[in-house]
Parts: structure tokens; sequence; C-alpha cells
């Protein structure tokens, strides 16, 4: 029967390897190409979403185009807001690769 | 021939029933193969159950960790409810994916509407789950912690950006799986009528292939990217609808 400190010390290592692996199924951070494309989507479609949303409240009340413009302003600002959000979403994850992969190298030395 | 000649829709069997048009098109040939073959693998790979997985087994047993340990970040133990419908949304995305990139089998995914009907049940399935747990308590999503006369121009800013949500989630898989097979497809169209200009032009036809190979690797890794996304995507909205402010 082997010790219990010898198990204590298995699970210490079993922990340890599986906080590494979490860290390295982190997808690599995303290509400029892949930024590009998620500001560009995001902004598209908040603007689509916010013009539809306007035309369809000024086909309910009979007031276009009032409505229309409203809600495509609303949805550039949406859009942007949404596109600041990505953004900082991305950066969040280069920090945490980053101290990750640090930590990681300073855990090997 | 066009580039965008492979996304084109045609019926096999032409069905019409009470005037609409129902045929069984290519692309819905393409998806019931893509169920049957996700089923299939499934099945077949955890059949045995062997505590020492088999090669098919640990594929079937490494994507399932993939999707668990992916819920499990982002929406928690109570995502786990999720798994399932999850899971199918991984394995038909990146199936639709994969298929597509076999040359002659028709790509999926590269359609609006298959990505925009996937992200509509995200979409309503994260409004039901909502509404289910916090009632109308679920609305105050809509509401970011500011003061009141800001909230005047906030909320609808905030109702635009979350039906923002499925027509990104569609447009982006879309515009990715397009734009790729657009590409190889003119690339390919670029060794044709180089090869057959004769003289020194068909030489030069070697170069657009090698281009060929190395978008062929590239589609390779946005196949499995944009699966990935539409499913962390569909994580991050379900876990708002679970934990409404918690994680803000």
């Amino acid at each position: 029967m082997p010790e219990p400190e010898d198990l204590k010390r298995l699970g210490a290592r079993l922990d340890e390897a599986r906080r590494h692996e979490a860290v390295k199924a982190q997808p690599a951070a995303a290509s400029p190409l892949g930024i590009a494309f998620r500001f560009a989507t995001e902004m598209v479609s908040a603007l689509l979403v916010g013009g539809a949303l306007g035309w369809g409240i000024d086909w309910l009340l009979g007031t276009r185009p009032v409505f229309l413009i409203v809600f495509f302003v609303l949805g550039a600002a949406a859009g942007i807001r949404l596109m600041i959000g990505a953004a900082k979403e991305i950066n969040a994850r280069a920090a945490s690769a980053s101290t990750a992969g640090a930590a990681e190298e300073d855990g090997e030395d | 021939m066009s580039p965008l000649e492979q996304f084109s829709v045609t019926p096999l069997v032409s069905l019409h029933i009470a005037g609409y048009d129902v045929s069984f098109t290519n692309q819905a040939l393409v998806m019931c193969i893509i169920v049957a073959a996700a089923s299939l693998f499934m099945a077949l790979a955890v059949r045995k159950g062997g505590l020492v997985p088999t090669r098919s087994q640990s594929m079937a047993e490494l994507s399932y960790e993939f999707i668990a340990n992916m819920i499990d970040a982002t929406a928690g133990k109570a995502g786990y409810r999720f798994f399932p419908f999850v899971f199918a949304i991984f394995m038909f995305v990146i199936l639709s994916n994969y298929f597509g990139l076999i040359p002659g089998v028709f790509t999926v995914t590269s359609q609006i509407a298959v990505n925009f009907a996937l992200a509509v049940v995200v979409i309503l399935t994260v409004i039901v789950t909502g509404f289910l747990k916090h009632g109308i308590r679920f609305l105050t999503l809509f509401v970011p912690k500011a003061k009141w006369y800001l909230l005047i121009l906030l909320v609808p800013i905030e109702v635009v950006s979350f039906f923002t949500r499925p027509i990104s989630l569609s447009v982006r898989l879309f515009a990715n799986m397009l734009a790729g097979h657009t590409m190889l497809a003119v690339f390919a169209g670029f060794v044709v009528s180089l090869g057959a200009a004769g003289g020194l032009l068909s030489i030069i036809a070697v170069a657009p292939m090698f281009m060929i190979v190395a978008v062929m690797a590239l589609e390779f890794l946005v196949a499995f990217l944009q699966a990935y996304v539409f499913t962390m995507l569909t994580c991050i909205y379900l876990n708002e609808a679970l934990h409404l402010h918690d994680n803000h």
C-alpha cells in the first residue's frame, strides 16, 4: 500500500499537469484576418439588425422613416459597443495567454 | 465555370407540398449524410466502451471532453444540462466544414440560411432558458448599471446588440466558409486557364497549384476554428441566460 504522502504528491502533480493542459487547450490568439472578420461582422450585423428593427416598428406604426433613422443610429452604437467588447475579449485572451506562458516558463526553471 | 457555382443549391428530387417547394436538394443530402456520419461515428466508437480506448473511441472521448471542458469553463456546472444541445451543434458545424473540404462535396455552412437557422435555435434556447430560470427578471439583461437618463439610450442599444447575435453568429461562419471556398475555386481556375494557355504560361500554372495547397491547409484550420467559435459563443450566450449579471 502506497504512503499517503506519495498519493498527496501524485495528486498535486496531477493538478499541476491538468492546469498546464487547460492552458494549452486554449486556442492560439486569433489571426489578424480573423479579428478583422469579427469586427466587420459585428458592425455590419448590428447595423442590419438596427435598420430591420426600425423598419419593422415603422411598418407597424406607419411612421416611416422616423424609427428607421433612430434605430439605424442605435445599430451603429450597438455595433461599436460590440466591437469594443470583442477587442476587450481578444486583449484579455492575449494577456492570459502571455501570463500563462510566462508562468509555465517560470515553473520549468 | 464560375467560382461561385459550387454554392448553388440544386434539387435532386422535386417535391411540392401545398404550394411550398420542399425539394430534396444536394444540400439536404449532404446534411443527411453529416447527421448519419456523426451518429454512426459516435455510436460505433463507444460501442465497446473499453477502459483502454481504441483510436476511434479516443476520438469520440476527446470531442466529448473538449465540449464538456468548454461548457465548464464558460457556463459552469449549470451549463451541463445543455451538453447534448451544444455537442450536437459542434458536431454538425465541424463535420459540415470538414465534409465541405472534400472536393466536390457541397459545403452546408456556406449557406447563410443553414447558419441562421442554427443561430436562431441557439438564441431561442437562450431566451426560453432565461425566462424559465429568471422569469421577467431576465429582461434586466438589457439594463446595464448606469444613470436613469442614460438608460433611455442604453436599453435600445442593448436590445439591438442582443438581436445582433444570431446575425453575427451566422454571418461569421458563412463569410469564412464562403471566402475560403471561393478562394480555392479561383486559384483552381487559374491553374486550368494558365495550363490551357500553353508555352511559358503553362509552366507558371504550378504556382497557383501550390497556393491551393497552402489555402487548403489554412481552410483545415478555419474549419475547426469556426466550429469552435460558433460553439464557444453558444456557451457564452447560454451562460448569460443562466447567470444573468453574475459574470459581468
